[in-house]
């Protein structure tokens, strides 16, 4: 029973990341034309990657057989018209698709189908984790002044920072080895909802939700501090019992007789 | 009061006769060292494994949809359920360092060699047991690391034709880890492994009382070894009191075990804990990483380095015959290593070896 560990070799594979897939075969080949060539190694940076959604979770197809990857049978649906890129976005991203439409982005984009859609701010492939530093100015100003933006961002930025602080807690029990899938579980939904209403570009409403978002980040915050000082207890009665043993070992070897 | 309690023992089982043959006037060699002591520091460790262990039963629900669950709140709701399960973690890691240390001693005095064969067979048949307790406890909690090392385990057998998957399916109760395999190894935990055990220490308390405790190999003790053509019983009339000198020394040892075990939980409480052992099990999400704990970093290893994986196998399997056997296979009367090069060389190089393999299994 002590020899068990050969077999582990086949078994592993890169945590969170997907397997190999037709699409991959084909857009990482030396075959492909180099604008979609470099698509799988964007997609390999993203975020969409680190959470093993792969090419065909968004564009359809069938990932398992080449000679159907692409086929509208096995629902491929290909890269999308500019105009619907919120709805294909939007088949995951439910709440911000909403959001997004009633805003005044969304409305432009419909209206003149030339709009900032998501892909303007998120990237098509090397889509990273949303954070306040997409709101810039080279990004913002493409269509308007920054200023509403800049209003936009400092709305946004004392519940950002207190989202970033409650994850470096969190991140810093699991490293202490507390099982925190419950907390992780309300940030996550805190955070996604927080940023669903960042896409109505709407500063009064972010103004006037925010207070409701930083109360549910204390109530975490709370508990966080709660779990440090529950750690700290247990540490400190550890400690405390260390010395007593180690007391107790001191006075028996003092106290002991030597031999005859 | 207690002279009264103290006479109607007496009266009962002749309390002062047990006192003094068995404490006060029974002799333990001169030149006793420290080592010696690692057995009742052992016996210590396994019975603090059976407190911890009683006050986690309480708690722990041996089901799939519940024992993490269950765990999760011994550590966070049950009032100091976190200092038994830590004491339980730590206490285990602990127990196989004192067990193979015990055994590293025993082999360097020589205490394996005739009469004391069986002794060795027994303890050599209990550090397996304690392996076993290991192997069995680690999928209790049902994390994502008890799940994938139980998985990795239970497809060993499989290396061994015909047989092989007869085995496999035998120990996981069906052809995948589950709730199964989960119910079968928390009843041989709680158990089968505790009886087995405790027999065995049994026998082997009965044998090193019934022989006598050997004496160190070196120094005056070694000058009055005799050769063994009958069974006689080890005495040592110069040697020094049982109790209270080598009680006292026990002592100290056990405290000092209690101690490290202590600072371990308070200042390095996720020594034992990566991360996986923190999160639920996942049938379909293979951890990227997985490695065995230290005691079986060195066994990993030597199967990453053999190619052939039945082969690997066989060589290991035919390492712990060997191992359980060693006293008929090493029939040399010279008790003193020192005054026998090439095994002094041998366990050298076996220890420096064990050693190397598991710094190199821990950082490949």
């Amino acid at each position: 029973m002590v020899f068990i560990w050969a077999p582990l070799l086949s078994l592993a594979q890169e945590g969170g990341a997907t397997r190999s897939t037709a699409c991959l075969d084909c857009h990482d080949s030396d075959m492909m034309e180099p604008a979609f060539r470099d698509i799988p190694a964007h997609w390999r940076k993203s975020w969409h990657f680190q959470n093993s959604i792969s090419c065909h979770d968004c564009h359809g197809g069938d990932p398992t057989d080449a000679a159907m990857a692409m086929s509208p049978e096995r629902g491929f649906a290909g890269k999308p018209q500019y105009s619907e890129v919120p709805e294909f976005c939007g088949k995951c991203h439910i709440g911000i698709l909403k959001n997004y439409l009633e805003s005044r982005h969304g409305k432009a984009l419909k209206a003149s189908r030339s709009g900032p859609h998501c892909v303007t701010c998120h990237g098509s492939h090397r889509i990273q984790k949303a954070d306040i530093n997409i709101i810039d100015e080279k990004r913002c100003s493409q269509c308007h002044t920054y200023e509403r933006a800049k209003m936009m961002k400092q709305a946004l930025f004392a519940t950002e920072k207190k989202i970033k602080d409650v994850r470096d807690s969190l991140r810093e029990l699991r490293a202490a080895g507390v099982f925190i899938e419950e907390e992780e579980k309300t940030i996550f939904n805190t955070e996604a909802e927080f940023r669903t209403l960042f896409h109505s570009v709407d500063v009064s409403l972010i103004k006037d939700r925010s207070d409701g978002f930083v109360k549910k980040l204390e109530q975490i915050e709370a508990r966080e501090k709660g779990v440090f000082r529950e750690l700290e207890f247990r540490k400190n009665f550890s400690a405390f019992l260390t010395l007593v043993f180690l007391g107790l070992g001191a006075v028996i070897f003092l106290l002991s007789k030597p031999p005859e | 009061m207690t002279g009264k309690i103290k006479n109607w023992l007496e009266i009962r089982i002749g309390l002062d006769e047990l006192v003094r043959t068995q404490l006060t006037e029974y002799r333990v060699p001169r030149g006793i060292n420290i080592f010696y002591t690692l057995g009742i520091v052992a016996l210590a460790a396994f019975i603090s494994q059976v407190v911890t262990g009683f006050f986690l039963l309480i708690y722990y629900i041996p089901d799939t949809e519940h024992a993490f669950g269950s765990v999760q709140d011994i550590m966070s709701k049950v009032p100091f359920g976190w200092l038994f399960r830590l004491m339980h973690a730590v206490g285990s890691n602990l127990m196989v360092a004192v067990v193979i240390f015990h055994m590293l001693s025993v082999f360097f005095m020589g205490s394996y060699k005739k009469p004391r064969e069986m002794t060795w067979i027994s303890g050599a048949f209990m550090l397996l047991m304690t392996l076993a307790f290991c192997l069995s406890g680690y999928l209790l909690p049902w994390s994502q690391l008890s799940y994938w090392a139980t998985t990795i385990v239970t497809s060993i057998p499989t290396a061994f034709p015909y047989a092989g998957e007869f085995v496999t399916r035998m120990m996981r109760g069906g052809e995948t880890v589950s709730g199964i395999t989960l119910n079968r190894f928390f009843a041989l935990h709680v158990t089968l492994l505790p009886l087995l055990l405790i027999l065995f220490i049994g026998i082997h308390l009965f044998l090193v009382r019934r022989i006598g405790i050997s004496a160190p190999p070196f120094g005056k003790a070694a000058e009055k070894k005799k050769t063994w053509i009958a069974f006689a019983h080890e005495d040592h009339p110069d040697g020094h009191a049982f109790y209270p000198y080598f009680v006292q020394k026990e002592m100290y040892v056990l405290m000092a075990y209690f101690a490290l075990m202590f600072f371990i939980i308070s200042f390095l409480p996720t020594l034992f804990f990566p991360e996986d052992a923190n999160t639920p099990a996942d049938q379909f999400k293979t951890p990227a990483h997985i490695k065995p704990e230290w005691y079986f970093l060195a066994a990993y290893q030597m199967l990453k380095l053999i190619p052939n994986k039945l082969l690997g196998v066989s060589i290991q399997m035919a390492l712990m015959v060997v191992f359980v056997l060693w006293p008929f296979f090493d029939t040399k009367e010279e008790e003193n290593i020192l005054q026998r090069p090439p095994l002094l060389a041998v366990f050298l190089l076996s220890l420096i070896t064990w050693v190397g393999l598991t710094i190199w299994g821990k950082y490949s």
